[in-house]
């Protein structure tokens, strides 16, 4: 969304000084960028079960469910890597005629009216809904059977990267770091 | 605490949520959550985690967004569109308005290869902006144009938007709305290329025909055109082809696509493992980033839902409108106005949940209203103060266009976008002819 | 009390009318103060596939369902659901009700906090209907691709020489009319013609082999079940043995005149013959026996439901031609008793 997000990709972005800020984007970093690879994988599995149906006659039974759980996989886990990049839709009609410190605080307590009361909850009762599906052994339903606790299980890990990501959003915030209040771009692609 | 004090409270902490400046998809989460806290029912923060994972994790449908972003993507770096462009400028330059015929006819045939905006609304931008304004074109017909132009990928085949819609509309396929909102689309477009025509029979000076120096030999027109036009052309087919003929899903499809895209990229020789992985990665914050407003509209619908506020608001619009028409006319116009303010992912999830059972009640077609609600969306991209298609002109256009004349620019097409719905509500077999043909009844 | 309660149905498959009538006489069987049910058509609240998850956590009080759709849970859910070959209607009213079915349906229910009330029950299902290639024989199901739901149900299918896809009920349509699958089971005649199955397939082979009835019902949150008195849950109780005659008669009322409006639309009707039903009853026992002896408490319900076929049979047999339906000659009993311990 903003111009970090267009030269970001092969920079890690701008290093801050607080190890906990340090910590956090390093971690939603590496995640995105190993788990963004996933979005290939998934495009092979769906033109490797085209061709096997069309020109093989002999479609793959797992291919309908793997795609489906890779394809949650990728996205849910990406929120905290969006974040890091303020690449989440946002309006700042008004915040944008803000001077930078009343901006700044208007954005922290975003984070304290909105985001952390949704973030906590995503993480704390996906973590129950997650331990329910483990503690059943939860299978998908009909002749093939796969897992699906491990896909709720990640969305709770992505939960908690989300909530981390948070905190070092509201960090960067509070403590005048943050370096997506310049002027804005449109975003890239959408 | 009554349905009508929640849906208040819920739509003011939204309204709040946005003007703070704060992403959407944390504001609707945030409101789902304190939603059900403020109306003491605290226990329903349940059903956010059981629709995260069911509507928005688990839905074959969806894993189509992330491969037509990626495809998009692809697309832009393979260069393909400059070159058409440069083919058909040269082509079409010495008519008055050719200029800007060229970019409506490019935008619909971009708009067909790509499910998303922004790189239709800035490759044209950047392609043919500067040449319109240095030939003479008027700011506002040049950026109006090109911005209205480029928001046509959305609405024409194959579109995130209208794979949203789908998923949120039960009953109707992916198929049946590409299918459906085809002709609108492509209406529109014709629409937006007539206008530029009696604009430049009219006004000959706001769209001069080009000089003759800065053409090419004939030869060297066509032949570009044919090299750089066919393998889009054939993505197109690939793509639009195998899911309307019946073979493929609207997902695989995208998977398709998407391959097609790279293919091209590579068969160009433009392949580099560095273009290649930050798409990639800008893929994946752009996907995060529509899937959760998903998340977060799916969590606040819910909790909407049980609280009564959904219940309060649909007989609100009840109560405004007791025939189809002036039902269909209310719901056009609230979306025309939420389309001011905010983008077209949040007013599909918030609005949908709201409308549809009403259009069902009332026995309105609901393939034909959802198209129409992708038509009438358009706006959303045109409208002020709040549109991403005026956010990419002003990013692209040089200093001496101001913002004010891209605003003035885009009014005549928001014009236009209307009077296509007008047409669509008088000739209703603008969208289901297709469908029905394809599909039967 | 207050219940919020919702379906796996949209409201725009008949199904979710058995949902509405159980809501209806129980809110009018019961007094306001002591419990009204708020009813959410499927889909409204959660998705159909989590409403299991949203009664089992206390979110919801309530939800209608089709046990089928938990197998991935337990496959215990399977045989409350349907049966491959197995019961028809009147078989799952009586083991209910004076077998011990109704038991067992709370043992299963129970293992995750919930009570369950069946209160719906449909005869057979119309059987598989295919876009270009009609099933008069076995052999016919060879390599076709078939929407098919349960894990009996594709195992069985794949003995015979299908292939199982599942896909939800929305989907099916339009895989159908571009040729994603070659046929497709979904419910009842009244229920697939509903879905438009008549404009996208020319054939229908019946019987419903693989799911000779279903049973449809309501579960409850345990906390939330403990906390009526007794005269009000007695009363859901008599709400649901109501509903369940009128399912029934209803589904079957409206099966016929679905039957008949598929014959107008130009649909071929083929029935397997009696051979081929006594083979696919074969490969249904070894499927079932195979199935149950994964599973202690599928084997359970399995040995609870081939019990009362078997004790059933001396008077069904001798009351022919006036009995209830057919003895079938089913699995193994001792073999699936020995896996349920
Ligand atoms: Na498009
Ligand atoms: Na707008």
């Amino acid at each position: 969304m903003n111009a970090g997000a267009e030269n970001a990709p092969l920079t890690f972005g701008r290093v801050h000084n607080l190890p906990i800020i340090r910590l956090i984007d390093g971690i939603n970093e590496v995640v995105g960028r190993i788990v963004s690879i996933v979005a290939i994988v998934f495009a092979g599995i769906i033109i490797y079960d085209v061709f096997m149906r069309y020109f093989m006659g002999e479609p793959t039974r797992w291919a309908f469910d793997v795609t489906k759980q890779l394809y949650g996989f990728y996205f849910i886990m990406l929120g905290g890597y969006a974040l890091r990049h303020q690449a989440h839709v946002r309006v700042d009609l008004v915040t944008e005629r803000l001077g930078r410190n009343a901006r700044r605080w208007v954005e922290a307590a975003g984070y304290v009216i909105f985001f952390f009361p949704f973030a906590w909850v995503f993480a704390r009762r996906s973590w129950d809904f997650a331990m329910t599906s483990y503690g059943q052994g939860e299978v998908t339903y009909g002749a093939v059977q796969l897992p699906v606790y491990p896909l709720k299980m990640a969305m709770f890990v992505a939960a908690v990267l989300l909530l981390i990501q948070g905190v070092s959003e509201f960090l960067k915030l509070v403590l005048n770091k943050a370096d997506h209040l310049e002027p804005m771009e449109p975003l890239d692609v959408r | 605490m009554s349905g009508e004090s929640i849906a208040l409270i819920m739509s003011g902490l939204l309204l709040l949520g946005l003007f703070m400046g704060h992403p959407l998809a944390m504001v609707l989460g945030g409101t789902a959550v304190l939603g059900a806290i403020i109306a003491g029912k605290p226990m329903v923060l349940g059903i956010v985690i059981n629709r995260i994972f069911g509507d928005v994790l688990d839905n074959y449908v969806l894993i189509a967004i992330p491969l037509f972003v990626l495809m998009a993507r692809f697309l832009s770096d393979s260069g393909v569109t400059d070159r058409m462009f440069e083919a058909l400028r040269h082509l079409m330059a010495r008519v008055t308005g050719g200029l800007g015929l060229a970019v409506v006819f490019i935008s619909i045939l971009l708009a067909a290869t790509t499910g998303i905006i922004g790189a239709s609304i800035t490759v044209m931008g950047m392609m043919a902006l500067r040449p319109m304004l240095q030939y003479g074109y008027d700011k506002r017909l040049a950026t109006g144009l090109i911005a209205a132009s480029g928001c046509l990928g959305i609405l024409i085949p194959p579109s995130i938007m209208l794979i949203l819609m789908a998923s949120y509309a039960p009953g109707l396929s992916v198929g049946q709305l590409f299918a459906g909102a085809m002709m609108p689309g492509v209406v529109l477009g014709v629409m937006y290329a007539i206008y530029v025509a009696v604009i430049a029979w009219l006004r000959p000076d706001w769209a001069p025909p080009v000089a003759d120096e800065e053409q090419i030999s004939r030869g060297a027109m066509w032949r570009m055109l044919i090299v750089e036009a066919v393998p889009p052309l054939v993505l197109i087919l690939g793509i639009l082809g195998s899911l309307l003929a019946g073979i493929a899903t609207a997902t695989e499809a995208s998977a398709i696509g998407a391959v097609l895209a790279l293919l091209i990229v590579i068969t160009r020789g433009r392949f580099e493992w560095k273009t290649f992985y930050s798409a990639l990665l800008e893929t994946g914050r752009t996907s995060a980033m529509i899937l959760f407003i998903v998340v977060g509209a799916t969590a606040f619908t819910g909790v909407f839902n049980i609280t009564g506020g959904l219940r309060a608001s649909q007989d609100l619009i009840r109560g405004l409108a007791d025939d189809p028409y002036t039902l269909v006319a209310v719901m056009l116009l609230v979306v025309f106005i939420l389309g001011m303010f905010l983008d077209w992912t949040g007013i599909v999830l918030l609005s949908f949940p709201i409308f549809l059972p009403l259009v069902s009640e009332m026995g309105i077609e609901p393939l034909w209203f959802v198209v129409l609600m992708a038509v009438v969306l358009q706006t959303s991209f045109l409208s002020p103060p709040f549109g991403y298609a005026l956010f990419y002109m002003r990013a692209i256009a040089p200093p001496e266009v101001s913002t004010t004349d891209i605003i003035r620019g885009v009014l005549p097409f928001i014009a236009l976008i209307i009077v296509m719905c007008a047409m669509i509500i008088l000739f209703p077999g603008l969208v289901t002819w297709l469908p029905t043909t394809l599909y039967g009844g | 009390e207050n219940w919020t309660m919702t379906s796996t149905w949209p409201s725009s498959l008949e199904l979710i009318e058995i949902d509405k009538h159980w809501v209806e006489l129980a809110n009018s069987l019961i007094d306001d103060d002591k419990l009204t049910i708020e009813f959410y058509e499927g889909g409204s609240l959660v998705p159909a596939g989590e409403v299991f998850g949203a009664v089992e956590s206390g979110t919801i009080q309530a939800g209608a369902d089709w046990p089928g759709y938990w197998a991935g849970r337990d496959s215990a859910f399977s045989p409350l659901a349907t049966t491959a070959s197995l019961f028809n209607a009147v078989d799952y009213v009586n083991w209910i009700q004076e077998w011990g079915g109704a038991d067992l349906y709370n043992e299963v229910y129970g293992k995750f906090g919930m009570v369950y009330l069946p209160y719906g029950v449909t005869n057979n299902e119309s059987g598989f209907r295919t876009v270009d290639k009609p099933i008069k024989t076995i052999e016919d199901l060879n390599g076709l691709r078939l929407r098919l739901s349960g894990l009996e149900q594709g195992k069985l299918l794949e003995k015979l020489g299908g292939n199982q896809v599942s896909m939800a009920g929305g989907e099916i349509y339009q895989s159908l009319e571009r040729g994603v699958i070659d046929g497709a089971e979904f419910s009842t005649p009244n229920v697939d013609f509903s879905g438009g199955f008549q404009q996208v397939t020319k054939y229908w082979s019946t019987p419903g082999w693989h799911q000779s009835s279903s049973v449809f019902g309501v579960m409850i949150n345990k906390a939330a079940w403990d906390a009526l008195d007794e005269e009000t849950q007695s009363r859901l109780e008599t709400a649901a043995d109501a509903t369940m005659l009128w399912s029934l008669a209803f589904t079957e009322k409206r099966a016929t005149e679905a039957f008949a409006q598929f014959k107008e639309a130009g649909t071929e009707i083929n029935r397997l013959d009696d051979a081929a039903l006594e083979q696919i009853q074969k490969m249904a026992n070894q499927t079932i026996e195979e199935v149950a002896c994964e599973n202690p408490l599928s084997a359970k319900v399995y040995a609870s439901q081939i019990g009362y076929l078997q004790d059933y049979a001396s008077w069904r047999d001798a009351s022919a031609p006036f009995n209830l339906g057919r003895t079938p000659n089913g699995p193994d009993l001792a073999k699936i008793e020995g896996c349920a311990q």
